[in-house]
């Protein structure tokens, strides 16, 4: 199993960043742009509680494994201030995830806010 | 030099209608004005007497989230540029010859600045060549396309798709009431479109916490949140069932999706 890792600071503005590194694999994976989509939303969706609409002090590691029919996603929140990060989905998040991955997940890792997702190939 | 009859500035300046005459006359002392406080008169007649063909054809615009009078400051240099290359020699009306450049004027006011940020032009045209190209091949798949071969269609690298792609975002949104074809002013709007997903809208709203927020968002925006999330539509299907281009939905997603992501954090 391939795996690529991306480290951005912990802010909004670089997420789109991962979107297109999120979307560079699964279109190396044969995802249609659907799906692609998806794992795009999914990627906002949990960054979103790492990086909160303002940013913070640290950086967001994102680690993206793929197989031949799947592309899983870890991601990190190492922050200065882990504790602010609220590491329990809401439920617009849990909504929208389960609609747009197979499983996602945020807890806390003893201190840092960590987050998982996974998308199949239709 | 034969005499030219003088142009009659009064009745412009009261803002009565010149005849065909005494307009051409005036654009006759506009070209041959000796200086250029001389021009600037002549030519504040010429725009006085065609300002009104401005507002009509800035009106034609009206609904695409632009205040009217911006639309005729607009239009107004499409007019000014039409009367500074106005040729007396061709046998056409002024007004004949000044529309296209009018309304070119406020098409390219659109195309512009319909961009949320600065995007190069470049990438601009690549987002409304994969637009396009993502609803054919979708009809003609009968599926979502693969990057690879909006790749082959488009003779664009991967990596210029996926950048075109996600550029995509950058893009302003539409008014609700901008017609569904644009090239037609008739034809239906994204509003009149929704009637029918009324009740099931309600639904979405008690079904989540989110009510307040789901109110605040324009209806198009709720629809597309619940043929996605709870109906399981795709973003494919979703373009299809409004008439509007995946790409779009796209966008209004990640931005609706935004907001509540704000207003939950707040």
């Amino acid at each position: 199993m391939d795996a690529v890792s991306i480290t951005i600071p912990a802010s909004p503005q670089y997420v789109g960043v991962i979107r297109l590194v999120a979307a560079g694999l699964a279109a190396r994976q044969g995802f249609s742009l659907d799906d692609i989509e998806d794992l795009k939303i999914a990627v906002d969706e949990l960054a979103a509680y790492v990086t909160g609409s303002q940013g913070r002090l640290g950086f967001l590691e994102v680690v993206f494994s793929l197989d031949a029919e799947c592309i899983s996603f870890k991601g990190y929140g190492r922050l200065e201030e882990p504790e602010e990060v609220r590491t329990s989905l809401t439920e617009l998040s849990r909504m929208i995830l389960e609609t747009v991955t197979e499983s996602a997940s945020l807890e806390r890792v003893g201190a840092t806010p960590t987050f998982h997702a996974s998308k199949t190939r239709a | 030099m034969q005499a030219r009859p003088a142009p009659d500035r009064r009745l412009a300046d009261d803002g009565t209608e010149l005849s065909r005459e005494q307009i051409r006359a005036v654009f006759q002392a506009y070209q041959d004005a000796p200086n250029e406080e001389e021009r600037a008169d002549h030519r504040k007649t010429l725009v006085s007497q065609y300002l009104g063909l401005v507002e009509f054809l800035a009106r034609r615009f009206r609904n695409r989230g632009e205040p009217t009078e911006d639309l005729v400051q607009v239009g107004s240099i499409g007019l000014l540029k039409a009367i500074d290359r106005f040729d007396l020699e061709r046998e056409v009306e002024f007004s004949t010859y000044a529309t296209p450049t009018v309304v070119g004027e406020l098409k390219r006011h659109f195309r512009d600045k319909g961009w949320a940020v600065r995007v190069p032009r470049r990438l601009q045209e690549l987002h409304l060549e994969l637009s396009k190209t993502v609803s054919e091949l979708s009809q003609e798949l009968g599926r979502s396309p693969t990057v690879p071969e909006l790749a082959e269609h488009t003779r664009h690298s991967e990596e210029n798709v996926l950048e075109g792609l996600e550029i995509a975002q950058a893009y302003n949104f539409t008014s609700l009431d901008v017609p569904v074809d644009q090239d037609d002013a008739g034809s239906v709007s994204f509003a009149d479109q929704f009637g029918a997903e009324d009740d099931q809208l309600r639904v979405l709203e008690y079904r989540t916490a989110l009510a307040p927020e789901m109110a605040k968002l324009p209806h198009r925006e709720r629809t597309i949140l619940y043929l996605r999330f709870f109906r399981g539509l795709t973003q494919s299907e979703i373009a299809q069932h409004l008439g509007i281009s995946q790409m779009h939905v796209s966008r209004l997603l990640n931005r609706t999706l935004g907001q509540l992501r704000e207003a939950l954090e707040e």
